[in-house]
């Protein structure tokens, strides 16, 4: 008799629709040279806001990896995310699902501002012409769930459905959510989230808070942990993974990119930047809890790096209390830093970013970011080579989340 | 060893009644709260009846920045959170905070604020290009829904997993299936959870005049939603928070803490069929009860009442009657289901906390809820739906299920005193 | 006075703007009999195209049109309507 082994999540896909590319090995081509991509807002109507700088997904066409009777009942998020896991599931070596095991695939994605371009207009429809001229559609596109619902139906995927959402942070809560899934016993499930908040009313609403930065010059606009800081710039986009059961993936034969081992998530209020100090510090060393892991054995942070003073200072203190010594030296990196927060599709586009630089060897750099201010060894200019086995990935939401994600390489685990 | 969770507190704002001893009355005489909106103007509306919460933010004790400034599905989430928090004894300060978790779930979140404020920066409709100066600054609140369940933390000084949960009509199911997650794999020992909406708005009544899922009974609103009953014809939108105080059951019972019941199990799956369709046969949401009978480990037959989802469109009755009777057998013939969006409508995602709350007060009062107008039976409906008036009933094992937009299908199983046979 | 027959190339571009689905109208015209559902038109879709004829005419279409199977018993249906307020 052998005692059963917990069951393990892993990466087996890896889709993403970014600023900076349109596929998982366009991305990382991009991240690994520090490709800084952040420019003019150019979707119509935005022209005249105080906010000119975004990560925008361009030369973007949904139709060309799905159906155009699910795009026109879809916002442009729901298209990212739909388009994202066409590709993760690809990467996957996933087909269509077979009915027997229906159930037995779910779909978790983070929920940001769900579908604001196409509620908008609709809103337009209502307020300028009438309630009758708002569309069927109106009442499953703009909610937060409407990602979700789309994949699960495209996919025939009946097994746990869910969105959460934490700001940024949720992004990482949706991968723990998707691995927990998996160790209750779901054999795979589709997680991620994509953000599409480029639309006027959108940009009004994100106008208010007070970490957006609305420098205009794009080399400029986006720069934590220097002294030039100024706040983050938003961006759309986002990614979805395939997370699975270890056995069930080697079973079918699928490359096992990563383990998902440890998250924790904690709560220090909104805009208590000081405060996410402790709150992160807490995440993290409940992260490395359960993933088993000595702050010794991290080889690389993905920062949060939101570009404020007092968030950052906040970050680089907390990497510090919770890796100690360690924290240090580790090299840190927050590629996002060219192509914007794609709010909580950003730690999404990180933990591909640190599955693909395990894979590579390599550290990708911090764009836009030279003269560091703390006490951190941030990667700057070019990719550093390095052997990566383990990743931590940080996240704070605007409204006061902190969360740790512990990812290790796939192809360090005994077989 | 598997922690159970327990649920310590419950809060409530309702159509009919705020707190959970008006609440409960407005079950138990069987009255309806629903009448023609009177929150906005809804002339030329297909359906204008809804289920309104009579919400005086001062008379509840919400501090005076939150009464003015906070959207209305976060006032009632704090007052209702409020409630659960004194009726379950738990001091926050007196506990390690980061052990105190926070999971609430909202369907549409900051939207009635979103337009309100829509219509001020579009010159009513008129521009694409909105224009920011006259936006409120705090317009950002309404735009994320996660400040939901962040007001909520920092008011009640919670930090641990904070998280707000958004699967349509399901997200109150949903959320507190979360929390006893969360509290059984031990991230937390307490956690605060539930789910709040205000959808009564303009838009939100006209996207579900569109698909013609309300109901325009606008001449006889107190008779409008009529779940399982053959003269249906569409949901009654409402709107309404409910709280509940779950705690992992050693930590309860340490602190010496009221124990109502404990939550037995929860499961949710997707349909992957329709965004807003439903099949006849109901066997995700079948399977759904499955699960969380499977984790409770608890026979169907052990059932004694289910509080349906009862949205009071066709299909929903259809499909749920169908679910029940796969899972539950012969059993689901001798067991009361009933749903209280006949009386205090369907309030989107609140609505899956607060019918969890109306569980643990039938637990409490040992008596089943009834689900009101129920007149003329259907003969595709053909369960006991007990009709007009509250049944007192012996009850320990009870079960809340729903269905939401985007496929949604879950269960949640509270066990009361002698509830755990297996 | 405008014409107020609904054509079956109206109908083609309506279920493709309303529905995403792009049919040939030649096709459409020899199946009229199938069901929206093999043509991939669900309900909501056809609450869609009523809404919008609805709003197009601005008159509103009996509560049967959003119940029809086929092309052609939808377009009798709306048809007969129309003609019968002209």
């Amino acid at each position: 008799m052998s005692t059963q082994r917990p069951r393990r999540a892993v990466v087996t896909g890896i889709g993403v629709i970014a600023p900076n590319g349109l596929r998982a090995d366009a991305y990382w081509k991009s991240v690994r040279e520090g490709l800084g991509v952040l420019d003019r807002i150019t979707r119509e109507g935005c022209e005249h806001l105080p906010l000119r700088v975004a990560g925008e997904v361009r030369a973007f066409d949904a139709a060309d990896l799905i159906e155009e009777r699910f795009l026109v009942q879809t916002d442009r998020f729901s298209h990212f995310a739909m388009a994202a896991t066409v590709l993760a599931l690809d990467d996957a070596g996933l087909g269509a699902v077979d009915p027997e095991e229906a159930y037995d695939i779910g779909v978790v994605t983070a929920a940001g501002s769900g579908g604001g371009e196409f509620g908008q207009r609709e809103l337009q429809k209502l307020w300028g012409q009438g309630s009758r001229f708002v569309g069927p559609y109106q009442s499953i596109a703009w909610f937060y769930a409407a990602s979700t619902g789309q994949i699960s139906i495209r996919g025939g995927f009946k097994g746990p459905c869910g969105v959460v959402a934490s700001d940024e942070a949720g992004g990482l809560d949706a991968i723990a959510h998707a691995a927990r899934g998996v160790r209750r016993g779901t054999a795979a499930m589709v997680v991620g989230a994509a953000e599409a908040p480029l639309a006027p009313y959108s940009m009004v609403c994100q106008l208010a808070y007070p970490e957006l930065s609305t420098v205009e010059d794009p080399d400029r606009a986006y720069r934590p942990f220097t002294k030039g800081a100024c706040g983050f710039v938003p961006a759309e986009g986002g990614a979805m993974l395939v997370v699975e059961d270890e056995r069930r993936a080697r079973d079918r034969g699928a490359a096992v990119r990563a383990v998902v081992a440890g998250h924790a998530a904690t709560f220090t209020g909104a805009s208590q930047w000081e405060r996410s100090r402790e709150g992160l510090a807490h995440a993290i060393r409940g992260a490395l809890a359960e993933a088993d892991c000595a702050p010794e054995e991290i080889d690389v942070v993905f920062a949060d790096a939101l570009g404020v003073p007092a968030a950052d200072r906040a970050e680089a203190l907390a990497i510090a209390d919770a890796l100690g010594a360690h924290g240090t030296r580790v090299p840190v990196t927050a590629p996002k830093t060219g192509i914007g927060r794609a709010y909580c599709g950003a730690p999404l586009l990180d933990t591909a970013a640190a599955v693909l630089a395990m894979e590579h060897g390599q550290i990708p750099p911090t764009p836009n970011v030279f003269d560091i201010c703390h006490d951190l060894d941030v990667v700057t200019s070019n990719a550093r080579p390095a052997e990566l086995r383990t990743a931590l990935i940080l996240s704070r939401g605007l409204m006061g989340s902190n969360a740790a994600l512990v990812v290790r390489r796939g192809g360090d685990l005994a077989r | 060893m598997t922690r159970r969770v327990a649920v310590t507190g419950i809060g409530v704002v309702a159509p009919g009644g705020t707190g959970a001893k008006a609440f409960w009355d407005l079950l138990a005489a069987g009255r309806t709260a629903t009448r023609g909106i009177t929150l906005f103007d809804p002339e030329g509306l297909r359906s204008r009846i809804a289920a309104e919460c009579d919400f005086d933010p001062l008379e509840h004790g919400l501090d005076p920045e939150l009464s003015r400034h906070a959207d209305r599905y976060i006032q009632f989430a704090v007052v209702a959170a409020g409630e659960a928090v004194r009726d379950s004894g738990f001091d926050v300060g007196q506990e390690n905070p980061w052990r105190v978790g926070v999971c609430l779930g909202s369907a549409v979140g900051g939207t009635t604020r979103l337009e309100h404020d829509y219509v001020l920066v579009s010159e009513g409709g008129r521009r694409w290009d909105v224009d920011h100066r006259t936006a409120d600054p705090q317009l950002h609140l309404a735009f994320s829904p996660s400040t939901l369940a962040s007001v909520v933390a920092a008011q009640f000084g919670a930090q641990g997993p904070v998280q707000t949960v958004s699967t349509g009509c399901t997200s109150g199911l949903d959320a507190v299936g979360y929390a006893f997650h969360t509290i059984e794999e031990g991230r937390a020992d307490v956690c605060i959870t539930g789910a709040s909406d205000s959808p009564i708005s303009p838009i939100t009544m006209a996207c579900f005049d569109a698909i013609k899922a309300t109901s325009p009974n606008n001449d006889d609103p107190e008779h409008a939603s009529r779940p399982f009953d053959a003269n249906r014809n569409g949901f009654v939108m409402g709107e309404g928070a409910a709280v509940l105080v779950l705690e992992e059951y050693e930590h309860a019972r340490a602190r010496g803490a009221h124990i109502y019941c404990e939550i037995g199990g929860y499961a949710t799956y997707g349909n992957a069929y329709h965004m807003t369709g439903l099949t006849s046969e109901g066997l995700e949401m079948s399977r759904a009860i499955d699960g969380t009978l499977d984790q409770a480990r608890l026979d169907p037959t052990l059932i004694d009442y289910v509080n349906a989802h009862g949205s009071g469109t066709r299909q929903n009755d259809r499909h749920e009657t169908a679910a029940v009777k796969q899972s539950l057998g012969e059993h689901a013939y001798k067991t009361p289901m009933s749903s209280i969006k006949s009386m205090v409508g369907h309030s989107l995602g609140a609505i899956g906390a607060i019918e969890v709350v109306a569980c643990v007060l039938a637990l409490k009062h040992q008596a089943v809820p009834p689900t009101a107008n129920y007149e003329t039976p259907d003969p595709e409906c053909d369960l006991d739906y007990v009709p007009r008036t509250a049944r007192p009933r012996k009850l320990r094992n009870v079960l809340s299920v729903g269905s939401g937009f985007g496929g949604f299908q879950s269960a949640v199983l509270l066990t009361g005193p002698g509830g755990r046979t297996r | 006075m405008i014409t107020t027959e609904v054509t079956v190339d109206e109908l083609a571009a309506l279920m493709k703007k309303a529905a995403g689905i792009t049919v040939d109208p030649k096709e459409l015209a020899q199946s009229l009999d199938a069901p929206f559902g093999t043509l991939g038109l669900d309900s909501l879709a056809l609450l869609g195209i009523v809404g919008e004829l609805e709003n197009r005419y601005s008159r509103p279409l009996p509560p049967d049109a959003e119940r029809c199977k086929t092309p052609r018993e939808f377009l009798d249906l709306v048809n007969d309507t129309l003609k019968a307020g002209a």
